[in-house]
């Protein structure tokens, strides 16, 4: 079957989705001139003029800065656990094996509950990371094992026979054929990381923190403040998707017969 | 001195591919096995170089050999220039200045000294093939094994290819098992050949092949009277 194709010039995607913007604003304009009410749903002038308020503040500034390194910090660890972790699984059917239960358990955990023990167990600022970390890991697991998995089969029977060492194997074999899944996987590693250091944020209320600041917008009825620090994050996503799209445009992928 | 095969036998499920097999390959020489498509040729070769178990039979003088491998498919890894290919079979054993002076070496023997900082997506079928040629010999191996290798490439690169290998030979001799399925290839290559029949694969017949290299060239009149010898052979005429 023929996929439709925009036949249009270059500037057609662009105009796309300034067309879809404006009809989401549009949208979200009339529901609110038709609840009529600020403390529900604010228009996006108002929701504009809070963010132009709030973005300058310090209070903001720390908050931000605060979620960002958070984010960081749990994206670090997580790819660094998932990378040694999803490695492993993908050489060893045994450790895939003895590690199944905790990478099942760990993924059918809902976030909440995760955030609820992690309460329990750590200081605030630290919950956010532990949530997050727990939640990325077992993405970049499966990722990367699948990556493994993807070597080809006769470049490592070739390896087996010319008595390749296993560094020599790991270096030319398997690690080109994980780095595709390895970007695939810090791109949802990061993006999930995000958004549960928020949602984290928002329980464990943190001194400085995006979710500390969206909760007690929230306890003031300021709904208008809510959704400034909901665009922040929604920002710090953006800006990851940004970084990830410019990195894989740099990199043109190329593949070439064995 | 030789290496051989005893009664080895080898099923896959209800297909029985080699049954009570047995095969001499006498050192130093180029032993072309010469048998019809699907009649276990690959199987010969995995279960001779350790690859595949046998079910029962055995090895001798092959447990501790180390074999280079030419494949049907040439098999480098496309990230790595031919020379760094190469390169890689003998970074166990060698140094780095002798590694890249024996790679390079065997790169020039075949051909590939201007293309040997290409990656194999930069080279044409023949000249991949011809790098895999030169990382088997590179390789210090007791044992080198040919699987169809020259198979996938137009008759003219088959025959530079072909002579490419005897050109190597000749220099550095090798205990070669060279399977094939085209009479031409193994007369053309072999110092003897091994006739196979079909599934399950027996030794039909051992031809000793004494005629100079120079003689056997593609057309020959020399060659075709072996040539018609052997298709009686295969088709048990």
């Amino acid at each position: 079957m023929r996929k439709w194709r925009s036949s249009g010039p270059a500037f057609a995607p662009a105009a796309a989705v300034a067309l879809g913007t404006v009809v989401l604003l549009g949208i979200w304009a009339a529901a609110s001139s038709f609840i009529h009410s600020e403390i529900v749903l604010p228009s996006p002038w108002r929701v504009a003029l809070a963010v132009v308020e709030l973005f300058p503040t310090s209070r903001f500034l720390a908050a931000l800065q605060a979620t960002f390194f958070r984010g960081l910090a749990s994206f670090g660890i997580s790819m660094a656990a998932g990378v040694a972790v999803g490695l492993a699984c993908g050489l060893s059917a045994t450790f895939a094996y003895t590690m199944a239960p905790t990478l099942t358990v760990t993924r059918a955990t809902p976030v909440l509950a995760v955030i609820l023990l992690a309460l329990i167990w750590f200081p605030s600022g630290a919950v956010p990371v532990f949530a997050a970390v727990l939640m990325a890991f077992p993405v970049v697991v499966a990722d990367v094992r699948q990556g493994v998995r993807s070597a080809d089969p006769k470049l490592l029977e070739m390896a087996k026979l010319f008595r390749l060492r296993r560094r020599d194997q790991l270096k030319s074999i398997y690690a080109p054929a994980v780095a595709p899944h390895l970007v695939s996987a810090s791109h949802s590693a990061l993006g999930l990381c995000w958004k549960v250091v928020v949602a984290g944020e928002v329980l464990s209320q943190p001194v400085r923190a995006l979710g500390t600041g969206m909760n007690r917008a929230r306890i003031e009825l300021e709904t208008a403040e809510v959704f400034a620090w909901t665009f922040a994050g929604i920002l710090l996503c953006a800006f990851t998707d940004l970084l990830f799209k410019l990195a894989r445009r740099r990199r043109g992928v190329d593949v070439q017969p064995s | 001195m030789t290496y051989s095969l005893r009664e080895v036998s080898k099923a896959f499920g209800e297909l029985q591919v080699l049954d009570r097999f047995s095969l001499e390959i006498p050192r130093g020489r180029v032993s072309a096995v010469l048998g019809p498509s699907g009649c276990g040729k690959t199987t010969l070769l995995n279960i001779l170089s350790g690859l595949l178990p046998s079910d029962t039979g055995e090895r001798v003088g092959l447990e501790e050999a180390r074999f280079s491998y030419v494949f049907q498919e040439p098999r480098l890894i496309p990230s790595l220039s031919a020379l760094r290919n190469v390169e890689l079979v003998l970074r166990a054993n060698l140094p780095h200045p002798e590694r890249h002076e024996r790679a390079l070496h065997f790169l020039t023997a075949v051909g590939l000294q201007d293309a040997a900082h290409q990656k194999p997506g930069q080279l044409s079928g023949g000249m991949r093939q011809r790098a895999a040629l030169a990382r088997a010999f590179a390789f210090p191996s007791d044992l080198l094994l040919l699987d169809e290798p020259f198979q996938s490439v137009d008759l003219k690169t088959r025959i530079g290819l072909m002579d490419a290998f005897l050109a190597l030979q000749a220099e550095d001799p090798r205990t070669v098992v060279f399977v094939t399925h085209e009479v031409k290839e193994a007369l053309y290559l072999g110092d003897s050949v091994v006739v196979l029949s079909d599934r399950p694969a027996r030794v039909l017949d051992r031809v000793e092949l004494t005629l100079p290299r120079e003689q056997r060239r593609y057309g020959s009149s020399e060659l075709s009277g072996m040539e018609a010898s052997l298709y009686r052979l295969i088709l048990g005429a």
